[in-house]
């Protein structure tokens, strides 16, 4: 890598002024696990890095009733999954952190860090939209709050000026009861997720009373999938049902190809975990996801 | 009374330094005045090079040199065919080809140098595979080659009146893959030139000689001008035998920078200059009787060695012929095979050198045929697997088999005769079992008629050894091997046995770690010495006690007399003083060799011969569940199984048949070198997965021993075995499961679902 002036803000404030002064080619670091490979190989090499860990806001997580979950975006993956709050209130993210990636990359890398990457081949993105979860981007001149969708914008791209960082994500409080992420590897030994599936549900016996379903990691950025959601809605749940519902489902995405994996066969991938995603959250399948309520 | 360690668990002696993070690689050495290498590399697979601007590089601060293919030694330099210079001249012939070297004060300034350097390039047309490199009029990778490196053909017997004979012919066509050689170490070398003009290589090497006499002959130096040290190696797996460019590249810039200079592959760099395993198309055609024995084999195989041959001939003369040798009954053979250059990567050795890319083909062939009969597959692999005592089709004089001990073990381990009963699964998730065989050489003997392995073996006067070896600790175990023969001979603790990394101005000559040669060669050799150490020691202690040799013996260090009361002893320590501190006295030293009662095959036409001391054998039981909706593949079970002989050390062997079958794995299902052109496509491990502690099964590795004759303590190679039976395993589960036959290596998840798909149209039809 190529030599650069490593800064360590102490506020948020401090942050976003060196993000401004040094616009032109600087890059955050917050667990650096994406960062370091790209300045090895010096597919960046910025002038500056502003490291983010001694930002005491952007850590820690919190619940309150009324706002729900409060992340700091410097909580690391496996804090994410160990955290008894996000275990109470949401455990289908606190499932999803368990199993991201690799051991290496669940103790070392951040779920801000994680968002601001926007590399579609990951976890968080999707299930965290399932979840209506919000994005807050802080800098000097203050805060806005950011649906998922709106902030992941497309392949590596986020909806972050250049003098803003990702300060937290708060989870609203939720009505859903029931909930998966499902994470496709294409074979046992890939980290990278070739297609994912995140259901949040409210379910009542076999009865679907509301649904959230988000692909991911096969698209470009995450995609909700309204009309199989739609479908689903106010339906008893078979396993036809499911079918259908998947059918509908990957109607809806443009999965893209890459070495990796053809953009067919994703899309072949995206139906057969819906459907077994769907089934599983209503008990309709065996040897399938468990289900994490 | 001193514990003997050999066949007890043993862990590496060695293991400690490396765990505790102190081993020294060669990227860890520095020296004063050190300065830093990079190379440009070829952004073409075929192209003539025009012109190569050097000049904004030079005047960049902190460079000291920008050296291109002109500037090298005009001596060719390769393996069987000596056929490019230490950067490339004239024309590039695959990506990822070193033409550049930049030498500066740090490794990012080499980096900016070489950033800056212009080549102007003309395209040529690129030679995309075999069947392409053969047709009439392909541009010539090499001129005058036609394409083609190398060719065998072996004829024995009559095939055509045994295929005549047979009850059932069947033939088939197989393909297989490139696997990268995956070491945890990239490669990496420190070189300096002294003031004596002597050039001094620190490297990771599975060979400091053959390194040598490769660097020698490149640089165009006597041998005793070059020094070869061996640095703790991460790793090596075949890939750092004698084709790396990196440790050549790195000598000749330190003749040309008068100052140490280092170059470390990053892992991109080394899968771009690494010598991955040759890709091959296996053509079988096999004739067996009713009863499955087989009497009759074809094959006809082309193999891509890519730019340049290197020893990419040597594998495919395995794949040719090697696997013949597992079969009692087999007499009548044809065999055919062609080594073609592309404009891929150059490829070479890996791990099973060619074994496992036959005994893919050969095993799945195998169980085809055991259905057409209606023969249990485990059955007839029984049934045609060599004996003790017998001599192949090709002249292996076999001294110990226990390939069906292992297959017996490997299919009660995964019951077998149970599992065999249940019914066909017929849910979305199917399991399946499948079998494979493998042979491997312990030692061959190719490289100017020797075979041999030498050890030096030093007592101090505190009546410790030190031994010297030409052969290379690479993790496998090898010093801790050397160490247990000689402890258990001397009856001494293994902790009193020191092994030194080899230097070849101090080691004795040895080939080095290819070829499964290290445990029959060096390990004979070891025993040898230990024995001619004791006879001195017993001489002096004759001498000194007055009593007659053969009353003497030896335990914990001390030589005491046999029959006589207690006391009447003396300590090594003592007697290895009085081997110097004498008139006439010297340290006391032996040089011991062991050399093999075996044969030049490879050097004749015929290639009959006895070519090793001994045969290893393995078997592999795999159970998976096919997904048959995302065409995934599970491993549920697998057990391998390695008649080494005798396990020396049953812990190092458990270890090298896991890491070999891990390795199977990966070729089978994970790992796949993607090329677009020529292009490698995912040279990194987010996209060229090996496999992890996720992706593998619990392995249960079995020792069958056989106890081989010329074996030390009866032992063979026990490395390499274990790598040959995995991928036919994983297939032919694959098809017990589903029965759709994978005949093309990888077998992903695509390929599943494309053939389940044609079976379902097939059966729609």
């Amino acid at each position: 890598m190529r030599e650069f002036d490593y800064l360590e803000p102490n506020s948020i404030a401090e942050a976003s002024e060196m993000l401004a002064a040094h616009s032109d080619n600087c890059r955050m670091m917050a667990g650096g696990t994406a960062l370091m490979l790209a300045l090895r190989q010096r597919m960046v090499s910025p002038t500056h890095v502003i490291s983010l860990r001694n930002i005491r806001e952007l850590r820690g997580i919190t619940y309150d009733d009324r706002l729900g979950l409060r992340i700091g975006a410097l909580t690391r993956h496996s804090e994410l999954a160990g955290s008894t709050l996000t275990q109470k209130y949401f455990p289908m993210l606190a499932d999803m952190a368990s199993r991201l990636a690799n051991p290496q990359v669940r103790n070392q890398g951040t779920i801000g860090g994680n968002l601001c990457y926007a590399d579609p081949a990951t976890d968080p993105p999707s299930c965290l939209m399932a979840l209506g979860a919000q994005v807050v981007l802080s800098s000097t001149k203050g805060s806005r709050m950011l649906p998922v969708e709106d902030f992941v914008l497309d392949y590596f791209v986020t909806a972050l000026a250049p003098d803003e960082l990702v300060s937290e994500i708060r989870v609203p409080p939720s009505s859903f009861n029931s909930g998966y992420h499902a994470r496709f590897l294409r074979t046992a030994a890939e980290h990278r997720p070739l297609v994912n599936l995140a259901a949040a549900m409210k379910k009542s016996g076999d009865f679907c009373e509301d649904v959230r379903l988000v692909a991911g990691a096969s698209t470009a950025k995450p995609t909700r999938l309204l009309g199989a959601e739609d479908y689903l809605k106010g339906k008893s749940v078979t396993a036809r049902v499911a079918a259908e519902a998947a059918d509908i489902g990957v109607s809806e995405v443009e999965p893209i190809s890459d070495i990796r994996g053809d953009g067919e066969f994703r899309r072949a991938m995206l139906r057969v975990v819906a459907r077994r995603t769907i089934a599983g959250l209503f008990g309709l399948a065996e040897d399938l996801p468990k289900n994490v309520a | 009374m001193t514990t003997s360690t050999i066949g007890k668990e043993t862990p590496q002696i060695n293991a400690l330094e490396k765990v505790l993070g102190k081993a020294q690689y060669s990227a860890d050495f520095k020296m004063g005045g050190m300065l830093h290498a990079k190379v440009l590399r070829s952004p073409h697979a075929h192209a003539r090079i025009v012109r190569i601007d050097t000049d904004a590089a030079r005047a960049l601060p902190g460079v000291h040199a920008v050296l291109t293919g002109e500037d090298t030694p005009t001596k060719m330099t390769g393996i069987h065919h000596k056929q490019h210079r230490i950067l490339a001249t004239g024309k590039v012939r695959f990506i990822g080809e070193e033409v550049v070297a930049v030498v500066a004060e740090d490794e990012e300034t080499a980096r900016d140098a070489i950033d800056l350097v212009r080549v102007e390039y003309e395209e040529l047309p690129v030679v995309l595979n075999p069947d392409q490199a053969l047709q009439k009029g392909m541009i010539e990778v090499h001129e005058g080659s036609g394409n083609l490196a190398c060719q065998y053909n072996v004829v024995r017997g009559d095939v055509d009146a045994a295929f005549a004979r047979a009850a059932l012919v069947h033939e088939d066509t197989y393909e297989t893959h490139s696997q990268y050689p995956g070491y945890l170490e990239p490669m990496a070398t420190l070189a300096w030139r002294t003031s004596d003009g002597r050039v001094n290589v620190l490297t990771s090497t599975q060979s400091a000689f053959l390194a040598r006499m490769r660097l020698a002959d490149a640089l165009e130096l006597p041998v005793s001008k070059v020094r070869v040290i061996q640095a703790t190696v991460g790793g090596a797996f075949g890939g750092k035998t004698a084709e790396e460019c990196n440790s050549l590249i790195c000598a000749w810039l330190a003749t040309r920078a008068e100052r140490p200079v280092r170059f470390v592959n990053s892992r991109l760099e080394d899968f771009l200059g690494a010598r991955s395993s040759p890709p091959e198309r296996i053509w079988l055609k096999m004739g067996v009787d009713k009863d499955g024995i087989i009497i009759a084999k074809e094959v006809n195989i082309i193999a891509e060695c890519g730019a340049y041959e290197g020893l990419a001939g040597h594998v495919l003369q395995v794949s040719t012929v090697r696997s013949d040798n597992m079969h009692r009954y087999l007499k009548d053979v044809r065999l055919h095979s062609k080594l073609v250059y592309t404009n891929a990567p150059p490829r070479g050795a890996l791990r099973g050198f060619g074994g496992p890319q036959a005994s893919f083909a050969l095993n799945s062939h195998i169980t085809v045929m055991a259905e057409k009969l209606g023969l249990d597959p485990l059955e007839m692999m029984k049934r045609n697997a060599i004996k003790s005592g017998e001599t192949s089709v090709h002249g292996f004089q076999i001294g110990s088999s226990g390939l069906s001990e292992c297959l017996e073990q490997v299919s009660e381990g995964i019951r077998w005769s149970e599992k065999k009963q249940r019914p066909k699964d017929q849910g979305v998730k199917r399991r399946g079992i499948g079998f494979g065989t493998g042979i491997h050489v312990s030692g061959n003997r190719e490289m100017g008629n020797w075979d041999g392995s030498t050890v030096i073996a030093k007592m101090g006067t505190d009546g410790r050894v030190v031994l010297l070896t030409g052969e290379s600790e690479m993790g496998q175990g090898a010093y801790t091997m050397l160490a247990q023969c000689v402890a258990n001979e001397l009856s001494i603790p293994l902790s009193h046995v020191t092994v030194l990394p080899t230097d070849t101005d101090m080691s004795p000559y040895g080939h080095g770690s290819i070829a499964s040669r290290v445990t029959i060669l060096a390990g004979n050799a070891a025993i040898k010495a230990a024995r001619e150490v004791r006879s001195k020691l017993f001489a002096i202690a004759s001498e000194k006690l007055g009593v007659p040799e053969d009353e003497l013996d030896l335990n914990n260090g001390e030589v005491f007399v046999k029959s006589a009361a207690p006391n009447r002893k003396i300590p090594f320590s003592d007697l290895a003083r009085l081997h110097i501190y004498r008139e006439g006295g010297e340290g006391l030293h032996v040089t011991s060799t062991y050399d093999p009662p075996t044969f030049q095959a490879l050097a004749t036409p015929e290639q009959y011969g006895n070519v090793a001391p001994g045969y290893s054998f393995a078997a592999q039981a795999t159970e998976v569940a096919v997904d048959t909706e995302t065409g995934q593949v599970e491993l549920l079970e697998t057990w391998v199984s390695d008649d080494c002989g005798k396990a020396l050390n049953p812990l190092a062997v458990h270890g090298q048949s896991c890491g070999a079958a891990v390795m199977a794995i990966g070729w089978t299902l994970y790992e796949h070198l993607q090329y677009d052109d020529c292009r490698l496509l995912n040279g990194n491990f987010a996209d060229y997965t090996m496999p992890t502690a996720d992706s593998v099964p619990w392995i249960r590795s079995g020792i069958v021993e056989s106890n081989e004759p010329n074996g030390p303590y009866g032992a063979k190679g026990a490395s390499e075995t274990a790598m040959v039976p995995g991928a036919a395993s994983i297939a032919n589960a694959v098809y017990d499961a589903i029965g759709v036959r994978i005949k093309t290596l990888p077998i992903t998840p695509e390929k599943i679902l494309a053939a389940l798909r044609d079976k379902q149209d097939a059966s729609h039809a």
